[in-house]
């Protein structure tokens, strides 16, 4: 059994191996590279996994791929997921998304699970990697996100716990006020906080003691630690939150702590969108989504990112989990209601690598992982599809547990259901 | 019993009238009136029917809230308005089989949570018209979309929820000014994990799918029983009535005995393909029909077996994975059950959401691009279907709307471009021939709730 386990790791390090060895032309590509506006003609050279060159010269390469003038752009990144942590939603025993001992410092990292279908599934549809968040916690900010690469690897390829997020608006069990105070006196807490307070958990157990709020709030060291790092280690806080009068809260918040603040949902940021543009918050927001779904959200409008982006406010796309790929829809209602084509493809790419500190990723240039997709027509139109999805500079393979049913159903009737594909 | 000799005279005049319907009189009757008649003409405009044709560079004429003509170079006319339609779409208004505007309400609040009476299993007595509020502001966000009708149905916690409403898209204040008239009411039935975890979490029947089967099997038993009660009564000759008893009123029986005698159209929430073919067994024993299934995520392993007993399948593009029951998702069923023994199947693209149902149009092209994957030649004149005549079909409107067939209501939605592409927005929309949306113009419905409400001088959304 041992050495069965050795051979076939050892084969997999080979098929690796020769995988990286050679390098991979995409020529005649339409780049959007996520960072320019508009897409140029051009070629891009794949090696060691990474961009090594782009070039609207012709490139040598081991393998070529003729795009034959089809869009490229960067894998695109889900800025808000479950992906990986929660298989069938009303499920609980296939969620992983809650804590009942945790708050604050709740990661989920580690329940992700690689062979989720969500991954393939996604994947097929242009998605290349993930930010992926618990649900949120009693407390107004808490619990970690990390961010996953969908390369359905055993061995994950993330970033730990790369982000804290929260959530302030209407609630049925308590004022906003409150909960923006509690947000202001753990934020003074996580100020307080040094380095040597957080050394071992004794050092931390009596740090705790000592602050009524971490008392009161029933921290572990855990959380201890994430507020520290939240404070010190520049983490991005993302807040759920949309009404305008919460928004120039939290933008008070942010300059109070100099925070790394970003919103999610943000559905009446348009009424405020000078403040959020000068103090550089960006938003991560649904642009399918223009329904007043709360009290909060009145401003709800379909013309939401384009007003956005006029007032030079950058942002996220997002759209739920099983079918995050539709924040792909989403982008093309955004353009279809007035924002810019090259606006929209950052906000699936780059903006979310550069809001998140993901400095190797979303965009296509060169030193940058070679996560890219070959379009078969506009991205932006949910009815086109990848032709080509490259992870870490792989060649994916397409199929999902979709298609596995589609075929099984549409295909070779010769068996019965069960003995076919 | 107390008896009241008059008011029997009375009630038995009318069924004589009436002949066959199970109320005397229809209670909560449509008093819908159209808009004035915005008389068009549109000029070289690309057209799907809504019957499977493409027409390019085609005039459309309407009048009098009728589809008058279609064809080239149609006569003007003084009276008529002239719209240049060139490098533009015209499609009939688009039709949701399944939504929820109304009964839930936006903001999605307590208040306004009135979908589900999940209080029994079987309620068949509750109808969704009863539970809306005309002024949910989603009515005005699916007519941007081009939705010019839609059929509210009741939430599916329930086996048997209660009957559906089918309305026109035209805000007002009473539901019964929005009624589509002489629309058939409709059942809502629900399959599988609902029911039983709703009622099974309380330690009640149903807990099991069986039990969900054994729920319905004796509320059709019941019903049966209250008709038979009933045809024998209206068996009688005048004389025998008059000093017989009349079988009490019962608003679920009612409900019920109205699906046996084919005047109200199952809608059958339902997603695995076991359970729709033991559902369709259900029918069969109590000799009703099933015009329907609702979400059918299974539909495409059994879209034979829903072909052959001429049940449509009303479907989302791509949902799956929120429950065990919507976890085997193939982007092609809408396809697959479209193309079912050679093409006689029926399907329909559905929401059953506020945000869906805004771009039905965007979800049709999904199901038809994934349709085309799987190797099935569609076009997308065929594929407009699934959101214009086949749900008028399952509605059974299909005789007033659904298509642009010459004498059928005016409802009309001229795109900005082809609304297979997510780039299309509605421009402007007629319901019965009369404008109720344009965007160039701003004539934008705006309910009550959006007066004022966040700037008193304003409407909620600014355009």
């Amino acid at each position: 059994m041992i050495n069965k386990n050795i051979l076939f790791l050892a084969l997999l390090i080979f098929s690796a191996n020769t995988i990286f060895a050679q390098s991979i032309v995409i020529k005649n590509a339409t780049i959007y590279n996520g960072i320019d506006d508009n897409p140029f003609s051009g070629n891009i050279l794949i090696e060691d996994g990474l961009i090594k060159k782009v070039s609207k010269s012709l490139i040598q390469g081991d393998q070529v791929i003729d795009a034959d003038g089809k869009i490229v752009t960067p894998g695109f990144i889900a800025s808000a997921t479950e992906i990986g942590i929660v298989e069938i939603g009303a499920l609980s025993v296939t969620r992983d998304d809650e804590s009942n001992v945790y708050s604050i410092g709740f990661s989920i990292h580690d329940a992700f699970n690689p062979n989720s279908t969500l991954i393939p599934w996604n994947r097929s549809n242009g998605i290349t990697s993930a930010i992926t968040l618990p649900r949120n916690t009693s407390s107004p900010i808490g619990g970690l996100g990390s961010f996953f690469v969908l390369d359905s690897n055993l061995n994950i390829d993330s970033k730990q716990d790369m982000v804290m997020i929260g959530r302030i608006g209407g609630s049925s069990s308590s004022s906003r006020s409150e909960m923006l105070s509690l947000t202001d006196d753990i934020l003074s807490f996580a100020s307080s906080i040094s380095a040597k307070d957080v050394r071992t958990n004794t050092d931390i157990d009596s740090l705790i003691d000592s602050s009524s709020i971490a008392d009161y709030l029933e921290l572990k060291p855990r959380d201890v630690k994430a507020l520290f790092k939240l404070v010190n280690e520049n983490m991005p806080l993302m807040i759920s939150s949309n009404r305008a009068s919460d928004i120039l809260k939290l933008i008070e918040l942010k300059k109070k702590y100099n925070l790394n603040l970003i919103i999610m949902g943000a559905q009446e940021a348009t009424l405020v969108s000078r403040q959020i543009a000068d103090s550089k918050i960006p938003l991560v927001v649904n642009p399918i989504n223009n329904i007043p779904n709360s009290f909060d959200e009145l401003a709800a409008n379909k013309n939401l990112s384009s007003r956005l982006e006029d007032a030079g406010v950058l942002m996220m796309f997002n759209y739920g989990s099983h079918n995050s790929h539709l924040m792909r829809q989403g982008a093309g209602i955004a353009v279809a209601n007035g924002m810019s084509y090259g606006g929209a493809i950052k906000a699936l790419t780059s903006n979310v690598a550069s809001s998140f500190n993901i400095e190797d990723r979303g965009s296509i240039s060169p030193g940058k992982v070679a996560d890219l997709v070959i379009w078969e027509a506009d991205p932006l139109e949910p009815s086109s599809m990848p032709e080509k999805v490259f992870i870490n500079g792989i060649d994916m393979d397409l199929t999902t547990r979709s298609t596995r049913l589609r075929d099984r159903y549409t295909k070779n009737f010769d068996k019965p259901n069960t003995y076919r594909n | 019993m107390h008896k009241n000799n008059t008011k029997l005279i009375l009630l038995t005049a009318l069924i004589s009238i009436s002949n066959i319907s199970l109320a005397e009189k229809a209670p909560f009757e449509s008093s819908y009136e159209p808009l004035p008649s915005t008389n068009t003409i549109f000029r070289n405009a690309n057209i799907y029917d809504g019957e499977g044709n493409e027409f390019s560079e085609t005039d459309l004429l309407i009048k009098d809230g009728k589809i008058i003509a279609m064809g080239t170079d149609l006569p003007g006319s003084p009276e008529l308005i002239e719209v240049d339609a060139s490098g533009k779409w015209i499609t009939p208004g688009i039709i949701d089989i399944h939504s929820h505007m109304g009964v839930y309400s936006a903001p999605s609040v307590s208040s306004s949570s009135d979908g589900n009476e999940s209080t029994s299993p079987i309620t068949a007595d509750v109808w969704a018209e009863h539970s809306i509020w005309t002024q949910d502001p989603q009515f005005a966000l699916a007519l941007k979309g081009g939705v010019t009708t839609f059929h509210v149905l009741p939430g599916s916690a329930n086996l048997i929820g209660g009957r559906g409403v089918t309305a026109k898209n035209l805000q007002r204040n009473t539901i019964n000014s929005m009624k589509f008239p002489n629309a058939p009411h409709t059942l809502k039935m629900a399959c599988g994990e609902n029911p039983k975890r709703v009622y099974g979490n309380r330690k009640q029947a149903p807990s099991t799918r069986m039990g969900n089967i054994a729920g319905y099997r004796k509320a059709w038993i019941e019903a049966e029983s209250y008709l038979s009660r009933l045809d024998e009564y209206e068996s009688k000759s005048d004389e025998a009535k008059e000093i017989g008893y009349k079988p009490k009123r019962d608003l679920e029986l009612e409900t019920l005995a109205g699906v046996l005698r084919g005047e109200i159209l199952v809608h059958n929430h339902c997603y695995r393909a076991g359970e729709m073919a033991m559902m369709i067994d259900v029918a069969k024993e109590f000799n009703y029909k099933i015009t329907a299934f609702h979400h059918a995520v299974e539909a495409y392993k059994i879209a034979d077996l829903l072909a052959e007993n001429n049940i449509c399948a009303a479907l989302w593009a791509d949902w799956w994975g929120f429950k065990h029951e919507a976890y085997d998702m193939v982007q092609a069923n809408v396809a697959i059950v479209d193309q079912a023994r050679n093409g006689t199947g029926c399907a329909i693209v559905h929401s059953d959401s506020e945000i869906g149902i805004q771009h039905l149009n965007q979800e049709a092209s999904k199901a038809l691009s994934a349709g085309l994957k799987a190797g099935y030649k569609i076009s997308k004149a065929r594929a407009m279907k699934w959101i214009t005549s086949n749900p008028a079909k399952a509605a059974g409107i299909y005789e007033e709307t659904g298509s642009l067939q010459v004498g059928k209501n005016a409802d009309v939605v001229l795109w900005s471009q082809n609304p297979f592409s997510v780039y299309a927005l509605a421009e402007k929309v007629y319901i019965d021939g009369a404008i109720a949306f344009d965007k160039e113009k701003g004539l934008v419905p705006n309910s009550d709730f959006d007066l004022g409400i966040l700037n008193p001088t304003k409407n909620r959304i600014q355009e």
